[in-house]
């Protein structure tokens, strides 16, 4: 392995399963992201020379959406864009189960298969920059990086996104006003 | 409707602003109902979205693949010119590119930027972004660079690709603690946060500053968290510090030095900090004879 690849490897590709959780955010449909996620790599590996010290994580992401930008254009005829089916939701490679206790297991289980589909009915400009901060933990700067906008819209999609999250689990879950837990 | 500061609010829930703007809302939340609930309501949100979302990773097949589509482009890739197209919005040329699964045409998408020439101006794009990105690493790397964050924060990186992360797996401190005693030079603070969020998931010995130390592994959320330990030396420790992407926060505790390091948000590394400082201390407190 040449010494340019040692280094993508080494710098990038901890990033993985970043690239491909953001890719899923932005296609929920299982498989679409994979596609997605391998030219993102690709292309990243052969622009690699323009990272130069600088935020890998965030600049691979912002790969990964250039790409669904392009596979969004040439898909444009199409009419809809399928939400995920209930039984996708587990679709992926699970990381640990972070949940022994196996009685709650079940009610958590229903509870999310309701928050992913919560999430994947947002509109994509308001899931990706909701999950970028909430599961990613990137900074507003970081956000406006990868998704392309200024930081002033990170900001409002991203309070956008947490009012609309709210209102719609209020409605599905709690059944009554203030009791998100 | 919205009270006017929502948004500042939201930056100093997200640890966005400095002490100053920060003390500043702290106020203004006093006087103002609203922006009480909203506090409230940005908490139950993430509450809500970091408990319940599934953390999907690359599966072991996806990442064979893309590995031997890598395999294909060869050492040949390494004009330059070519990566400046994902900060320029030039189309890329796809000679090199392995196409056999993809829809994706050559023609390059994003070129929203055109229609949006207010913060084209503004921030100049993510080429600008990086500009600054690298504008502010320059500034705020201390030079000469200390080899010890490069050791770090690649010995890090190395930890997540697959199977290099953890040699002792336990969500128990009491194998992960004794573990050490064979396997490296030091014995840090070892303890499960799960309830916090911090899960313990296991450790490894490792090389840094040309010493075995001890490296402890956190789950928060989607992220790890590596915590590096070893034997106090004579010079001063690093100032907490960001480098290409990776938060590293350091601390001295008892005849230890350790180093969090992690893609989280700062805010949710110090938290993990806190925690081990504080059972540190009271370790050591319960140690001293009475």
């Amino acid at each position: 392995m040449d010494d340019r690849r040692a280094r993508f490897e080494a710098q990038v590709l901890p990033h993985l399963d970043a690239a491909y959780r953001f890719a899923r955010w932005l296609l929920p449909a299982p498989g679409d992201a994979d596609d997605v996620l391998q030219e993102a790599v690709l292309r990243a590996f052969r622009g690699f020379d323009t990272l130069r010290g600088s935020d890998a994580k965030a600049w691979l992401l912002a790969i990964v959406r250039n790409c669904h930008s392009t596979a969004l254009k040439q898909q444009q005829r199409r009419a809809f864009v399928p939400l995920p089916e209930e039984n996708d939701a587990q679709d992926g490679y699970a990381m640990t189960a972070t949940t022994p206790d196996p009685e709650n297991a079940s009610m958590r289980r229903d509870e999310q298969r309701t928050l992913d589909r919560l999430i994947a009915a947002l509109p994509e400009e308001h899931r990706t920059v909701l999950m970028l901060r909430e599961i990613e933990e990137m900074d507003y700067r970081q956000i406006a990086q990868v998704t392309n906008v200024p930081i002033g819209t990170v900001m409002s999609r991203l309070a956008r996104s947490r009012a609309a999250l709210k209102a719609r689990w209020l409605q599905e879950v709690e059944g009554e006003p203030r009791a998100m837990r | 409707m919205r009270c006017a500061e929502s948004l500042r609010v939201q930056a100093f829930f997200d640890a966005e602003i400095d002490a100053v703007s920060a003390a500043d809302i702290e106020r203004h939340v006093e006087h103002c109902a609203e922006c009480r609930a909203l506090l409230q309501d940005l908490e139950q949100v993430r509450n809500v979205v970091r408990r319940g979302s599934g953390f999907a990773r690359t599966s072991p097949q996806l990442r064979a693949q893309i590995t031997r589509a890598l395999d294909t482009q060869g050492g040949a890739a390494t004009a330059a010119p070519e990566g400046t197209e994902y900060f320029s919005g030039t189309p890329p040329s796809d000679r090199t590119a392995v196409r056999k699964r993809s829809q994706l045409p050559g023609e390059f998408a994003s070129r929203n930027w055109r229609v949006r020439p207010f913060w084209l101006g503004a921030m100049g794009g993510v080429g600008g972004t990086a500009v600054a990105a690298t504008l502010a690493f320059l500034l705020f790397v201390p030079r000469p660079t200390n080899p010890l964050l490069d050791e770090l924060v690649s010995a890090h990186g190395r930890s997540l690709m697959p199977a290099h992360l953890i040699e002792v797996v336990s969500t128990d401190r009491h194998t992960v603690k004794p573990w050490f005693a064979g396997h490296a030079d030091v014995s840090p603070v070892v303890a499960d946060f799960e309830p916090q969020g911090y899960r313990l998931v296991g450790g490894r010995a490792d090389y840094v500053d040309h010493q075995r130390s001890a490296v402890v592994v956190y789950q928060h959320g989607a992220h790890v968290i590596n915590v590096f330990s070893w034997a106090a030396g004579a010079g001063t420790l690093p100032d907490n510090v960001t480098r290409v992407g990776y938060h590293l926060a350091f601390w001295r505790q008892g005849d230890l030095e350790y180093c969090a390091v992690s893609d989280t948000g700062w805010e949710e590394l110090l938290g993990l900090v806190r925690l081990l400082r504080d059972l540190g201390a009271r370790d050591a407190g319960n140690s001293v004879p009475h």
